[in-house]
């Protein structure tokens, strides 16, 4: 968070933040935020004060500002749109105005989308394993310090891409949410990707994630990306793991090009116009020599029997003759 | 001198129409294998291309099986296993020797049999093995999302790419061998000139 101005005492934050709810109040009563609407009934009162876009308080150890608000319209649309807000926010919201002191909340994904329960087909216990072994998770930057699933996956506007949606879209989504803490990546002086041939290329066509971590494996097939996101020492700089027979990689890009496209264009469109072939998918430096052997003897075998046809022709000639 | 009517005009327009899309598909699909080669074809034009040749040929090659299922043509590919170690030691001896001796073709073409035993081996392993397994695998890539990961452990897109290549390499050996071959007739027109009349024409073969 950014600081603007001198917040608040910490002991009149409360105060502020009545003084911004009358704010909201009237705001509603003027009938100016009609999203909130399409919340769940339970969820209205919150949206009343949160759906404000000034919504915020200085915290008074930190001195960062806070961001207490909700954008209405995108919390509708995402996957936990329909969810009541105490729902997740369990303890001391269900009531205005909360107590002053709240016990801190324990809002890790986990806690919800347990293993094997049928309101979640991701694995969120593999990913809270792998996102432990991650640079995010083990690393000894004091910026880590209050990382979690919330500093990437914002939960009050979070969607699942689903195919149809088109692929530059959900790369740049993607690489959108990394590059907001990542800003050196737009730095041409201070990037570290100079060694990346197109690297605008790149960027528009995939996502940090397919080089940033570590190849699924078998065990974890289903999970398409992994969160075990690698340093960049160990992230992959081997261009033949993708443009070449290592297949892992290259068929989760394939498939889901090709699955985003089916879903787009249709069959017999998908079948003509297949953009989805990746440069250097089908090479396979063997297969390639071993060939290009073959054709090259084939074609001095035919060359030399051809000459042989043409000797024996001319000495049938002169025998004529 | 006689003539035999060998190629229906319906086979003929398949071959033609195969060997110009045999062509687009190798250009086609060089340029997306070897793609930022300057000599190729640029890779966005050449997928549209090999996409579109594809299905046609998929399309020609289910005619050429329908065509040989409800015509007499089928015949011609049918193996007469008798005397076959024979008949093929017999092409070979011609082609690795005798036909640079002007010792007399082995094999006489007659209107119930148009090949001789090594084009009837080679034309049905390209028409029945090499070409399924060319349009399956390409049809594979174009529908990939259909896929499952693994195929016997191994990734099956990946898989489905090594047999398209591997294919496709085998199909470019047969395009070069096939194309001399057309030359080894009794002139070196004679066999091209069969293809696009439909007649095959010999001097020294007796009048049926």
């Amino acid at each position: 968070m950014n600081d603007f101005s001198p917040g608040p005492q910490p002991g009149r934050r409360l105060t502020a933040v009545r003084s911004l709810v009358m704010a909201a109040a009237l705001l509603i009563l003027a009938g100016s935020l009609p999203a909130a609407a399409d919340a769940p009934p339970e969820n209205r009162a919150c949206l009343r004060c949160h759906a404000m876009s000034t919504l915020a308080y200085r915290d008074g150890t930190t001195g960062n500002l806070i961001d207490l608000s909700i954008d209405p319209r995108r919390l509708a649309g995402s996957v936990h749109g329909k969810l009541a807000c105490v729902k997740c926010h369990v303890q001391d919201y269900a009531y205005y105005p909360h107590p002053q002191r709240t016990k801190p909340e324990p809002l890790d994904c986990v806690g919800c989308h347990r293993e094997g329960q049928a309101r979640t087909h991701y694995p969120f216990q593999a990913i809270a394993d792998q996102y432990a072994k991650s640079i995010h998770g083990n690393g000894d930057d004091p910026k880590l310090r209050d990382f979690g699933c919330h500093s990437c996956h914002d939960p009050h506007a979070l969607r699942v891409s689903t195919p149809g949606k088109a692929l530059a879209e959900i790369v740049a989504d993607d690489n959108r949410v990394c590059l907001s803490c990542h800003v050196e990546v737009s730095d041409p002086l201070r990037d570290r990707h100079h060694w990346l041939p197109n690297r605008q290329a790149h960027w528009a066509a995939v996502r940090c994630v397919e080089c940033h971590t570590p190849m699924a494996t078998l065990a974890d097939a289903d999970q398409r990306v992994s969160h075990q996101i690698l340093p960049a020492r160990q992230s992959n700089r081997d261009c033949v793991n993708c443009h070449s027979g290592n297949q892992r990689l290259l068929s989760r890009l394939y498939a889901y090009r090709s699955q985003e496209e089916l879903a787009r264009d249709g069959l017999f469109a998908k079948a003509v116009f297949n953009e989805a072939y990746v440069v250097g998918m089908s090479r396979s430096p063997l297969i390639d020599r071993l060939s290009l052997a073959f054709i090259g003897l084939t074609g001095l075998g035919l060359i030399a029997h051809g000459v042989g046809r043409y000797l024996a022709y001319r000495r049938a000639g002169e025998k004529h003759a | 001198m006689s003539a035999i009517y060998l190629y229906p005009r319906w086979l003929r327009l398949w071959h033609w129409l195969s060997a110009l899309l045999f062509l687009m598909l190798l250009v086609s699909g060089a340029s997306m294998h070897y793609a930022g080669n300057p000599w190729l074809l640029s890779f966005r034009r050449a997928v549209l291309i090999h996409n579109a040749a594809g299905i046609l040929l998929t399309l020609g090659w289910i005619g050429f099986i329908v065509g040989n299922l409800i015509s007499d043509n089928g015949r011609h590919y049918r193996i007469h296993w008798r005397g076959l170690v024979g008949r093929l030691s017999a092409q070979v001896r011609y082609y690795s020797y005798g036909i640079f001796h002007g010792a007399q073709h082995p094999f006489a073409v007659s209107s119930a049999m148009k090949f001789n035993v090594l084009q009837q081996l080679s034309y049905l392993g390209v028409m029945y093995l090499l070409m399924p397994l060319l349009i399956v695998s390409g049809w594979a890539f174009l529908f990939a999302a259909y896929l499952p990961e693994t195929l016997f452990g191994i990734g099956a897109l990946w898989s489905v790419a090594m047999i398209h290549l591997t294919v496709a390499y085998c199909l470019v050996l047969f395009l070069m061998t096939h194309l001399y071959m057309i030359t080894t007739g009794e002139t070196l027109f004679t066999n091209l000139r069969a293809m696009l009349t439909g007649w095959d024409r010999e001097s020294g073969r007796p009048a049926p």
